[in-house]
Parts: C-alpha cells; structure tokens; sequence
C-alpha cells in the first residue's frame, strides 16, 4: 500500500470511531472532517480548527438545525450505549467527498492525504459547510490552503 | 437562470433540520429502546411502542445491547 493507502484507511478507521461515539451506523462527510482534526492537519490547525473546535461547531450546527423545526433539546442528548465493533459503512456524504477529494488529483497515485480534507472542504451544502461557518472559518480559503499545502509537497505524510 | 445555493438560509435551515431531527431520533430511540430491554421490557412490547415489527427492533439494537451486556427477555411477559 501507498502512504496515501495507509493514510486514508486511518482516516476511515478513526472516522468510523467518530461515527460509533455518535451512535450513527453510516460515516459521514462531518465524520470525515473530526477525524482528519484529531489526526492533526497543519491547514485546520491554523485556523484553529483542533477536534474540540470542530466537534463544538458541529454540535451548534446540530442545534441550530433543529431550532429550525422549533425543537430545543434541554440538557443534552440521552446516552445510549455505542455500537461496540464492527464498521460502519461510508453514506452518502462521505462517499461525495472522497469522489470530489479524488477529483482534484491528476491520477489515482497523485492523491495526498489533503486531498481528502479537499473533498470536505469543497462539500457545497449539508452540516459541513454550515459547522464551518459557525465557526467563523473560511471555508475557500482553506481549501486554497489545502491545495498549496499539496502543490508544495510538504504534504507527503 | 442559475440559483446561487446556499448552506445557510431558510431553505437550507429546513432541510438541515431534517437530518437534525433523524439524528435525534435515532439517538433517542437507542437510549430509550436500552434503557426499556434494561427494566425488563421484551422486544414485543418495545417492538408495539415503537410501532415497528419485532424484526426491525431486533435487528437494530440487539447486537449493540447484547455487546453492552444488557440482559434481553428471551419470552414476552
């Protein structure tokens, strides 16, 4: 396997964590996006997006959702226990980020791990985007960002 | 004429909103389905109040509350 082969089965395995702590059997783009900041990414960091930061704006993201259809929920959410083994399958979201993370690489072997912090950088509509502007973070920016950090090559992890 | 799409907005919010509220449910419903199969409750009864068939519930949450070591009802009472 490639380093880009072993990067993005870490980043799956550790957003199918992400997505088990949720209570979620399907990974998502927003999954995708905790785990690449609790990898740590040089781009995210410098916007001071650590996972703290992008779990906290996810979690007003969900709240403002929700206000939307006039549901508050006091309290927090009711703790389940999480689904213990076994690996949650890619949805929808996550599956539009790796198409259009892969996208932007000439070919198959060109692909660098911010190729795929690309992909969730460049999803247009959906909790991403909306955590993201929460948090007051430039989301076109970063993925100009992001593509120096791949031009350069001081992506080569 | 080409709509300029937003992630934010009113359409955006409501749409948004229902993702919000499947995810709300679901967790819900996992509290509330263990926290039922934990006081004894048996997967018909769940099953009833849930307004879902047997199968549905069983084959939902039985792994994860087998994995969790919650002790399921064999029979319904």
């Amino acid at each position: 396997m490639s380093s880009f082969d072993h990067y993005l089965n870490r980043i799956l395995v550790a957003a199918g964590s992400e997505a088990r702590a949720e209570g979620s059997t399907v990974i998502e783009a927003h999954h995708l996006l905790l785990a690449i900041a609790r990898d740590g990414s040089p781009v995210l960091a410098s916007a001071g997006l650590d996972h703290a930061a992008v779990r906290g704006a996810l979690d007003r993201e969900f709240e403002r959702s929700l206000a939307a259809a006039g549901v508050r929920v006091d309290g927090g959410l009711p703790l389940a226990t999480p689904l213990a083994e076994g690996s949650p399958q890619l949805g929808a979201t996550a599956k539009a980020v790796l198409e259009r993370g892969f996208a932007a690489a000439r070919r198959k072997r060109d692909c660098r791990p911010g190729h795929v912090l690309l992909g969730v950088l460049l999803t247009p509509v959906g909790t991403v985007p909306r955590a993201l502007e929460l948090a007051a973070a430039d989301r076109d920016g970063l993925a100009e960002d992001v593509r120096r950090e791949i031009a350069g090559g001081g992506d080569d992890r | 004429m080409p709509v300029e799409i937003s992630a934010s907005g009113e359409v955006a919010d409501r749409l948004a909103s229902v993702g919000a509220l499947r995810r709300l449910a679901d967790r819900v419903e996992d509290a509330a389905v263990e926290e039922a199969m934990r006081s004894g409750w048996g997967w018909p009864q769940v099953a009833e109040a849930l307004g879902v068939t047997r199968q549905a519930v069983y084959k939902k949450h039985a792994k994860r509350l087998i994995a969790a070591g919650v002790a399921l009802r064999r029979r319904a009472g």
